[in-house]
């Protein structure tokens, strides 16, 4: 029996390079090798944006060693071909065409995550995993999220939102502009993940330092007021129709902190004392968290999901007032450093089940769209 | 075969095979490929492996250089001809020297490593006949390390206790024991590994046991014995050493049945002797249950896995009542009691348990480890095999009988390593009417290691039997 084809696509020109080979190498890869059901393609886009396929390519040592700027000297770069789907050319004497089956897009941030890659893989009409290009652009647009969710009645803490060339040409319009928001408030970065950037401040000196920190970044920057009496959860979530959320899981912050990303990512955890490395020791799993408000961060992060049009998996992070008692949104992960796997183990669901429902989903919503219609048939052109 | 590792990989291939001639003579007849024999691990560099090494080196090269000097003769004082040779010498030594190695191998074994065990053995016969403690013999084709391992912690409690380490069984091992004997011990626990007919009549001689204990029967080793009922006939030779006396059986041995004798003692989950066991309790990381006998109640609690090893618990406990140990001691003796590496040992993994009985090696310990896979409540029960090696002429019928027991433990997936039994087991699996999920792994060890991907919160895996890379 023929494999099913997957190429998982990772690295790019992001902020969150890093974060994306280590979700691609640990998270997809070595599942999707361990079902027997798939043929894995790795294919590394550098960070100066050149695409490389090779089987090595799939080993962890050969990036945390460093041996893969060596790789990179001898590798040929990637050329790609639309022609029925998607197709990988290798470069050589004789060059080997590869058909993609299926697409598991492993990008975090920028050039990937954002939609950019989506947009590339609808054109080639080939099947990927996770959200579409539109979900993917919402989601990763901080304000234009938010903007959307607020329509749909969904609560979220308040905001404003202004471009970085419009601080350097006219900060004091700007800074006017964010003076009906009470402190503290957060300055953001609006396209970034992996919480790169982000800072709290407490007053308006602080703001401008924040504010050209996120313009470093990105050009679009968002400015939201803290929520008091702050939880901050995070909920995954599975499905294209049919919604399964994973266990409403509870970053362990201390009141003044937030998730940032050595929280994240570098074992941030021993901020409670816990000797954890990556997602797996900072938080509380379940989230510890009246039954009331853990069912309502489920409901409003589906409800997130559904409105952003998301699909195949995305993690919805929210922020609760306990005293009040509100669920605000607060931004929305359509691709999961490492898929958010530690939270689907404890959950139920393995990395190997993870990974093959996601394919599943990814050839579901495929067939979908292949029975939209994408001609009509008109007279247009007999008038020329 | 021309591959500059070839010396690697036949010195492992004799490590693998303990540096005996025949398994590793059988496995080179098999071998295709040699850089596929080092699969499962790397080549343990202890003194002997660095020693046979550097002489295939050695030997590969000198080899080599006689063939380059021939061919070079040939050309220089032109003796036509001789060019020929040389290149036939140089072709020849992938085959040469793999045959070759084994030479000084049967040498020193003969020469040296024979006489000198003969010695140390006949030494130890002459300790072990004057020691004064009470001497118990384990035999039986499985379970001989556990419940060695369980009678030593237990006893210990109030005796002074030496056994035999790991599960290292044969003759010179009960020579190491003997050499380290004080005289002070008051019992001492032997284990014997019978592996060819006579082992278990000859042990006895050596060590001259006073109690003897048949932990069970079950086809195994039987490229020697051929059929189940020799490997019966040696290990009961144990109890006719004993005449009959002090012989302690596993009830629950479907095969030791016959071989049964009504003075016999036998353990079982049920009890042992006139000690009735009462309210079981399993779960993935105990046992708990008590033992009674007229208004006396033990209760027992123990980290082993396994209503079968409520049995082995139950007789450890009778026969530290009959050495003269206390309540209380005997119930911390079982306490301390937990499962020998790779023997039913759980862990967890990824929020998921994980039962470890790869050292489990028959059918006996494989209905044992699905039985409780059956009564452990679990989100998802996993069962792990590559199946059984050295199964003989009985591999067919063994592996269907392991299929059919694998689905009686009802779990919801079954994971086979492919190998030459997959076929066998999967029969067993139809013929039981299994309808969970079957997956057939052809890389084992990508598996093993990649196991916390396969797994999560709420399932429970049971990993069961081994099979090295000299069975490939």
């Amino acid at each position: 029996m023929n494999k099913i084809v997957v190429a998982v696509i990772f690295g790019s020109r992001s902020t969150e390079h890093d974060v994306s080979i280590i979700t691609a190498l640990s998270s997809i890869i070595k599942p999707l090798e361990l079902t027997n059901k798939y043929q894995v393609i790795p294919i590394y886009i550098s960070k100066d944006g050149v695409w490389y396929s090779d089987p090595r390519l799939s080993d962890v040592s050969l990036f945390t060693s460093g041996q893969i700027d060596s790789l990179m000297t001898k590798l040929k770069p990637l050329a790609l071909q639309f022609s029925d789907g998607l197709n990988i050319i290798k470069p050589g004497l004789k060059p080997k065409t590869i058909k993609i089956d299926v697409v598991f897009p492993a990008t975090h941030g920028t050039h990937g995550e954002d939609g950019e890659l989506m947009g590339l893989l609808e054109m080639a009409n080939v099947p990927y995993v996770g959200c579409d290009m539109p979900s993917s652009v919402l989601a990763m647009d901080k304000a234009l999220a938010k903007i959307i969710t607020t329509y749909h009645g969904i609560l979220t803490s308040d905001f404003e939102w202004f471009y970085a060339q419009d601080f350097k040409d006219r900060p004091q319009t700007i800074l006017k502009q964010l003076a009906r928001l009470n402190y503290p408030l957060f300055v953001k970065p609006v396209h970034l993940g992996s919480s790169i950037a982000i800072s709290r401040v407490k007053d308006s000196m602080e703001l401008k330092n924040a504010i050209e920190v996120a313009a470093h970044y990105d050009n679009k920057i968002i400015v939201e007021q803290a929520v008091n009496n702050l939880i901050e959860v995070t909920v995954p979530i599975i499905g294209n129709d049919k919604l399964t959320p994973a266990l409403v899981e509870q970053p362990l912050l201390k009141g003044e902190d937030f998730f940032d990303f050595d929280t994240k990512y570098m074992g941030g955890g021993g901020k409670k004392g816990k000797s954890a490395k990556g997602a797996q020791g900072y938080s509380k799993l379940p989230a510890e968290i009246p039954q009331d408000l853990y069912q309502k961060s489920e409901q409003t992060a589906l409800a997130v999901y559904r409105c952003l049009g998301c699909s195949g998996i995305a993690r919805v992070d929210l922020l609760i007032d306990t005293k009040t008692k509100k669920v605000y949104f607060n931004e929305v992960n359509p691709l999961p450093g490492g898929l958010y796997a530690h939270n689907w183990r404890q959950a139920g669901k393995s990395s190997v089940q993870i990974v093959s429902q996601l394919i599943e989903l990814a050839e579901d919503k495929f067939q979908q769209k292949q029975k939209l219609a994408t001609s009509f048939k008109t007279n247009y052109l007999k008038q020329y | 075969m021309y591959s500059p590792r070839l010396p690697n990989y036949l010195v492992y291939m004799l490590q693998s095979c303990e540096y005996q001639a025949m398994p590793y003579l059988k496995w080179l007849l098999r071998v295709r490929d040699f850089s596929t024999v080092m699969h499962r691990r790397q080549l343990d560099n202890t003194k002997r492996a660095k020693l046979l090494l550097l002489a295939l080196r050695i030997g590969i090269l000198s080899e080599i250089a006689i063939g380059i000097v021939l061919i070079i003769l040939n050309f220089a004082l032109k003796l036509p001809g001789l060019w020929a040779f040389g290149l036939a010498i140089i072709i020849a030594y992938p085959l040469i020297w793999p045959l070759l190695v084994v030479i000084p191998l049967e040498l020193a074994r003969v020469f040296i490593v024979q006489p000198k065990n003969q010695h140390e053995i006949e030494q130890a016969q002459k300790i072990y006949q004057s020691h004064p403690a009470v001497k118990i013999a384990v035999a039986g084709s499985y379970g001989k390390t556990s419940m060695k391992e369980v009678l030593k912690t237990v006893l210990s409690e109030g005796k002074k206790v030496q056994a035999t380490q790991a599960n290292h069984n044969v003759a010179i091992e009960h020579a190491k024991l003997a050499k380290k004997l004080t005289g002070q011990e008051e019992i001492l626990i032997i284990e014997y590994g019978e592996g060819a007919p006579g082992d278990v009549a000859k042990f006895t001689n050596i060590t001259h046991p006073t109690h003897g204990v048949i932990t069970g029967l079950a086809p195994a080793h039987l490229d020697k014995y051929k059929t189940v009922d020799a490997a019966g006939e040696d290990i009961f030779s144990l109890a006719s050493y004993l005449k009959n006396k002090n012989v302690y059986v596993n009830g629950q041995s479907e095969l030791a049945a016959k071989f049964l004798k009504p003075s016999f003692v036998r353990y079982s989950n049920q009890g042992v002797g006139d000690w009735k066991v009462e309210n079981v309790k399993l779960s993935v990381n105990s046992t708990s249950f008590q033992l009674v006998k007229d208004k006396q109640i033990l209760n027992l609690k123990s980290e082993l896995l396994g209503a079968h090893q409520v049995g082995v618990l139950s007789l450890a406990a009778m026969l530290a009542m009959e050495f003269g140990l206390t309540k209380a001691q005997i119930e911390q003796g079982i306490a301390k009691t937990k499962p020998f590496e790779h023997r039913m040992q759980p862990y967890q993994l990824s929020g998921a348990w994980i039962i470890d009985d790869t050292y489990n090696g028959n059918i006996d310990g494989i209905k044992a480890g699905t039985a409780l896979l059956r009564q452990l409540s679990a989100k998802r029960k996993i069962y792990v095999s590559p199946g059984l090696v050295d199964q003989g002429k009985e591999t067919a019928r063994v592996h269907q009988e392991m299929g059919q027991v694998i689905a009686q433990g009802q779990p919801d997936m079954v994971v086979l390593m492919a190998n030459s039994v997959t076929e066998f087991i999967k029969q067993g699996l139809v013929q039981a009417g299994y309808k969970g999920e079957l997956i057939i792994e052809s890389d084992p060890l990508a598996f093993y290691q990649g196991l916390e991907h396969f797994v999560a919160s709420g399932d429970l895996v049971l990993m069961q039997n081994d099979w090295p890379d000299n069975y490939a």
